[in-house]
């Protein structure tokens, strides 16, 4: 007898091809399921957006008040790298039933990260350079990074790909973000007063974050279950 | 923080000298004749000499006295005149503070505007990335060329005029004014690299060139979005930007005119979304002001009270 190349109607008219399983090769471990379903994940796409939104408007205030040239061309690429970010995010809540229109649908996950946000953006005067990033590159966007790498682990792994696909270029351009801040925080640090002042900002804007929950409000509940 | 910030609160640091916008904006509209011409730079003379005082251009208003920048604006540069190299840096440093205004302009639209739609947020933060990598390749250009940061002193002309608190307003005076502007002198450069074979001026430029003409082509786009169902919006949109053109033509220098010392690059501006109405329009506008002619009659006038005068003082001095 030939060999089918179609099954048919009846259990014997099987064809002969072997079963090629993906749970072979290679392995795949992932199990499905995880902490949030579509319309937690719409809610943390929301939440990531306004913190990248607001940030790229705050930096792109700064950028005149701030005199050392480097930093303001640094930042140039930074509020680029930064709208990208909220883009995607903006773009994956279609994907999440949010509606066409929701690309642009921003939303601090409460009234007191929207003030934590003006809190940030405070600084004006052209002296207070490391005020103003300390508060985004020492405390905002490493607090990001926990937050979005928390959510990579504990999304579905499977169901959930391409939140975790957005989430992990963000969180690579993010890292290169917070490493060129701590370069430039760390030569503008250079004296025990200056050194103190960043402390110090850094105390403060971390007490506010804290206070506020973080950027999906719930930072306590989500330290609590890492342990 | 603040919305709309004024141009002397733009940040720098201590290698920067301001210039007074005063005299930038008296030198935009001077009519053509040469005795308002003499008597306007002889007014501002203490101004001009106060603002170049300790930097390069002191060189210049030691030869040419306070009229020396019509000496700089109306001849092209030509690598052979013996002044040239001066000149060169002095057009560099100029391009270099306004890219830092540009990248400023672009990043105060993110924060001056936070109800934009998301697109044009997009377009301006792109704009800053770019406008950031110009500020760099022209302080790298400026130290190729043996200038350095701070050589000159800096008008805040460009954020000034353009900075409008109406954000089709902005566009049209940042985008379409300034960006084209800066097509026209780009394009001008480009010229001067081929001519004196420096490949890497050259081509450095030519890059920047197709950022601006991106840049141009938002505001062409944006323009057209802010102002959409509103012809009386766009028409102001329109007249200030010719006011802009204006004001950044220097008195024909930057023109149609065959003796231009910028021609207008008409090409790069169709590409960047300039109707050919708007071009032709450009180059009547461009064309006003004091003829050439005039200008170089005025600074010759300029030059021999300037070296009279320091006769006088030496003499003075002398006894
Ligand atoms: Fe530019
Ligand atoms: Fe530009």
């Amino acid at each position: 007898m030939s060999q089918r190349m179609y099954p048919g109607m009846s259990p014997d008219e099987k064809t002969t091809f072997a079963p090629y399983s993906a749970f072979d090769i290679p392995a795949d471990l992932r199990e499905l399921h995880g902490r949030y379903d579509v319309e937690a994940t719409a809610r943390r796409c929301r939440n990531f957006r306004y913190a990248e939104e607001w940030m790229m408007m705050i930096l792109g205030g700064w950028v005149a008040t701030i005199p050392e040239v480097p930093v303001k061309t640094g930042l140039g690429k930074i509020i680029w790298e930064t709208a990208q970010a909220a883009d995607e995010l903006g773009r994956r809540l279609p994907e999440l039933r949010c509606g066409r229109k929701a690309v642009e649908a921003s939303e601090a996950s409460n009234q007191a990260f929207a003030d934590f946000i003006q809190a940030l953006s405070d600084p004006e005067q052209p002296d207070l350079s490391i005020e103003k990033l300390a508060g985004i590159f020492d405390v905002l966007k490493p607090h990001l990074v926990e937050v979005y790498e928390r959510t990579m682990r504990e999304t579905d792994q499977i169901s959930d790909a391409p939140t975790i696909e957005i989430l992990d270029t963000i969180v690579r351009k993010t890292r290169r973000h917070i490493a060129w801040g701590q370069e430039v925080l760390d030569r503008l640090c250079d004296t025990d007063a200056t050194r103190e002042r960043r402390r110090k900002r850094i105390d403060l804007i971390n007490a506010k974050l804290a206070e506020c929950g973080g950027v999906t409000g719930t930072l306590e509940s989500d330290r609590g279950s890492l342990h | 923080m603040k919305r709309f910030i004024h141009h002397s609160e733009l940040a720098r640091d201590s290698r920067f000298v301001r210039q007074d916008n005063a005299q930038s904006t008296v030198l935009a509209q001077m009519p053509d004749d040469v005795e308002t011409v003499v008597n306007i730079f002889d007014q501002f003379t203490p101004m001009i000499e106060e603002s170049v005082r300790g930097t390069a251009a002191q060189a210049l208003f030691d030869e040419y006295g306070p009229g020396f920048a019509l000496m700089v604006l109306n001849e092209p540069l030509d690598p052979d005149s013996p002044i040239s190299k001066t000149r060169l840096l002095l057009r560099m440093h100029g391009i270099f503070v306004g890219e830092l205004q540009a990248l400023e302009g672009a990043a105060r639209s993110l924060w001056d505007f936070p109800d934009a739609p998301w697109e044009f947020k997009m377009n301006m933060a792109r704009q800053c990335w770019d406008e950031g990598r110009h500020v760099q390749i022209f302080e790298k250009l400026l130290t190729h060329l043996g200038g350095e940061v701070g050589m000159f002193p800096e008008s805040t002309f460009l954020f000034e005029c353009a900075c409008s608190e109406d954000p089709a307003m902005r566009v049209a005076g940042v985008n379409r004014g300034l960006e084209g502007l800066a097509c026209d002198v780009f394009r001008d450069m480009i010229r001067y690299a081929e001519k004196t074979g420096d490949e890497t001026m050259r081509q450095a430029v030519d890059y920047v060139l197709a950022d601006e003409i991106t840049h141009v082509r938002f505001g062409s786009e944006w323009v057209k979005a802010f102002t959409e169902g509103d012809p009386d919006h766009f028409k102001r949109t329109q007249d200030f930007r010719r006011e802009v053109d204006k004001q950044f033509s220097f008195g024909g220098a930057r023109s149609d005119r065959p003796d231009a010392a910028i021609p207008i690059a008409w090409e790069d501006r169709v590409e960047a979304g300039f109707s050919e109405e708007e071009l032709r329009d450009l180059a009547e506008l461009s064309v006003g002001g004091p003829s050439k002619k005039t200008l170089i009659e005025a600074a010759r006038i300029l030059r021999e009270r300037h070296q009279a005068r320091k006769a006088e003082q030496s003499k003075e001095t002398g006894q």
